[in-house]
């Protein structure tokens, strides 16, 4: 048989490879980009080994006791004499902080990625379907999404978790209720603008039904300014996520390794001057929300063809 | 159009954005069994014996009709004010009576954050937009990415930290650091114009803002010591407020500044300073009251999580309070009134915007 050249060449490779490039020569967004890659394999490693601390770490911060029993010590502050485990000191109950920290990235990402893909899935369906679907349905959805987006944010967060029942999964269900109406604009006003294009209504007169026109040629003709909304929602999510926790309306186990819990329970020592168990996690945070910031307006500059300069 | 038909319009147009926000909290309340509704809707001022409000609460809200009967029910409360009970240790009472407690206090601090940000913004974001690619210009852009990173409670924490006793290590704080005003500055005893004559409690009048008041009174030491408590907090709200908007100028300003009217101008030899003023600035701030009004309701998030972080007795304290200690009509209340605030702001601000700009009534 003669050789038939593969084509690995498909037009997504090649794109992804060329935006990639594009990216990385910006560099705020490779700052960006190393900030953001670093955060999720670190969240990543402890879905995948849980053991990397060296202690489990499932649930509870009082794993990183490490067998001891907790005390009523104040927090012992940052030094290297007690090796790494305690490099960037204690907080309540001399729970060190570092192994800490590193496996609230764990709750706080996974599950800011999970709450903004579903948000984005969500969002894009309707809106995508609102728009090219017209008339009354596109009334319909978007007067519901005026009013979700008629409520400031936290406050419709508090309410829907206190309604679902104030525990950590409630807090994710809740602000995917509360995250696609956000996506649904976006979505239904790119769908707007490519409906009458020469290539849907050929789809159409070869036969493509509605729904197959909404999810095989509309859709992902309208994901690129998606990405860029999901690359800065899960910025936002993760601080929407510490700040509920940090509010105190989320119930259940006030050990659960999340970065907002790690600030409360450092909060109370702040007046005496003890500062690190509250700041060194708010940079932590701080640095991650930039980091993700920085990507998505690069993926911003980099998708929209007018900005690229 | 004329501006008037247009207001009209737009207020037409509110009523099912404020029929839908009811019947969302209307629906999420009752995912709460009715005997749990119908028990915290007991008045704890009330002389009437429990069992019979128990069975008033059962009437009153409709709880043993169909559903649509009581959301109608639902509406006719609303109507009427009756939000609910609380009974909590933060407050006790009607959730309209806590609304009425504390909204004055949110209101205080919404609006010194909301002149802070526009006073400095306009101006500053009309500076550096005429000056992209300048030194200033790079300081606003890092400005803008922290002020969207840092998280609210945070920024509160750290201002704590910066001017409270501990880091320096002084013998007062620089600025306090919770509550709306400390007890020592209250005169002795209370003036009647600070008590609140049916509760009996801290209550000013006659704007219920503490430091307005005081200053109509001529309490100039107490209205610098509400102040003094407003200091903090409104820093951290406008923290984050005034990145969003600082850039949202800049970038309207550099727009401008490249469309065609703005060459013309300076072909025809008006001064640089005269073209920015007249010609970029003025178009360009357009756009910005639209993003004021989308602002506000991150201020109203803002506000939620900074009262709570300061002890600032206002809105936001309270609704937390609220869903920590199972208030389910104190957290409805609130909600709602958020909700109420951002509807009437986005209604303001369309029509300023119209008023601004002809073509928008279309």
């Amino acid at each position: 048989m003669s050789s038939v050249p593969i084509h690995n060449k498909h037009p997504f490779f090649e794109q992804s490879k060329f935006l990639t490039k594009l990216l990385v020569r910006n560099r705020a967004s490779l700052a960006g980009i190393v900030i953001t890659v670093v955060y999720f394999a670190i969240a990543l490693l402890d879905i995948f080994y849980p053991h990397y601390l060296g202690v489990e770490n499932d649930t509870s911060m009082l794993f990183f006791l490490r067998g001891h029993s907790i005390s009523s010590l104040p927090p012992t502050p940052p030094t290297m004499r007690d090796g790494w485990w305690y490099f960037l000191g204690t907080t309540v109950s001399t729970i060190p902080i570092f192994p800490s920290m590193l496996a609230a990235l764990r709750y706080d990402l996974i599950y800011s990625v999970l709450i903004v893909v579903a948000g984005a899935v969500i969002g894009t369906f309707f809106g995508a379907l609102s728009a090219y679907f017209g008339g009354a349905t596109d009334e319909t959805l978007m007067r519901i999404t005026d009013i979700f987006l008629s409520i400031p944010l936290i406050p419709l967060a508090i309410a829907v978790t206190f309604f679902l029942g104030s525990y950590f999964i409630d807090e994710v269900y809740a602000l995917i209720f509360v995250s696609w109406p956000a996506f649904a604009r976006l979505a239904r006003g790119e769908t707007l603008s490519i409906r009458n294009q020469a290539y849907i209504h050929a789809a159409t007169s070869a036969g493509s039904s509605r729904l197959r026109n909404i999810f095989v040629h509309v859709i992902p003709n309208v994901l690129s300014p998606i990405y860029v909304q999901a690359s800065l929602g899960i910025g936002r999510v993760v601080l929407i996520f510490a700040t509920l926790d940090f509010l105190g309306i989320i119930r259940g186990n006030p050990y659960m390794p999340e970065l907002g819990k790690l600030m409360v329970l450092g909060e109370s020592y702040l007046p005496e001057g003890i500062w690190w168990p509250v700041v060194i996690p708010g940079v932590f945070l701080v640095i991650f929300v930039v980091g993700i910031n920085l990507l998505g307006d690069g993926l911003r500059d980099v998708l929209d063809p007018r900005l690229r300069g | 159009m004329q501006l008037g038909f247009y207001v009209l319009r737009r207020i037409i147009a509110m009523i099912p954005t404020l029929f839908g926000l009811t019947l969302l909290m209307f629906l999420l309340e009752r995912t709460i069994p009715p005997s749990i509704l119908a028990s915290q809707y007991v008045n704890p001022d009330s002389t009437v014996p429990i069992q019979q409000q128990l069975h008033n609460a059962y009437i009153e809200l409709g709880l043993n009709r169909p559903a649509p009967v009581q959301f109608f029910y639902y509406l006719i409360n609303l109507l009427h004010g009756n939000l609910g009970y609380m009974n909590s240790s933060y407050y006790s009472g009607s959730v309209l009576g806590a609304i009425e407690t504390y909204f004055p206090n949110t209101a205080q601090l919404v609006i010194f954050s909301m002149a802070l940000t526009l006073l400095i913004s306009f101006p500053l974001g009309t500076y550096i937009g005429a000056r992209p690619g300048s030194i200033s210009d790079h300081a606003s852009r890092i400005f803008a990415i922290t002020g969207y990173a840092i998280p609210t409670f945070w920024l509160g924490l750290m201002l704590q930290l910066l001017f409270g006793r501990g880091v320096m290590n002084l013998p007062v704080s620089v600025f306090p650091l919770d509550g709306i005003v400390s007890s020592s500055a209250l005169p002795n005893p209370l003036p009647s114009w600070l008590i609140n004559p049916v509760t009996g409690a801290l209550y000013s009048s006659p704007t219920h803002m503490i430091l307005f008041d005081a200053l109509l009174h001529g309490d100039f030491s107490l209205a610098f010591n509400a102040f003094m408590h407003l200091v903090l907090p409104v820093i951290t709200l406008t923290y984050a407020l005034l990145a969003g908007l600082l850039r949202f100028i800049r970038s309207g300003m550099v727009d401008t500044s490249r469309k065609e009217f703005v060459r013309t101008a300076r072909a025809k030899g008006v001064p640089e300073r005269l073209v920015v003023t007249r010609h970029i600035r003025r178009n360009a701030l357009i756009p910005a009251v639209t993003v004021v009004g989308l602002l506000l309701a991150d201020l109203l998030g803002g506000v939620v999580v900074t009262e709570t972080v300061f002890e600032y007795p206002g809105m936001g304290l309270l609704s937390v309070n609220a869903a920590i200690s199972d208030e389910i009509y104190g957290v409805v209340g609130t909600t709602l009134v958020f909700g109420l605030i951002m509807v009437i702001v986005n209604l303001i601000v369309d029509v300023v915007y119209a008023y601004l700009d002809p073509r928008i009534r279309y």
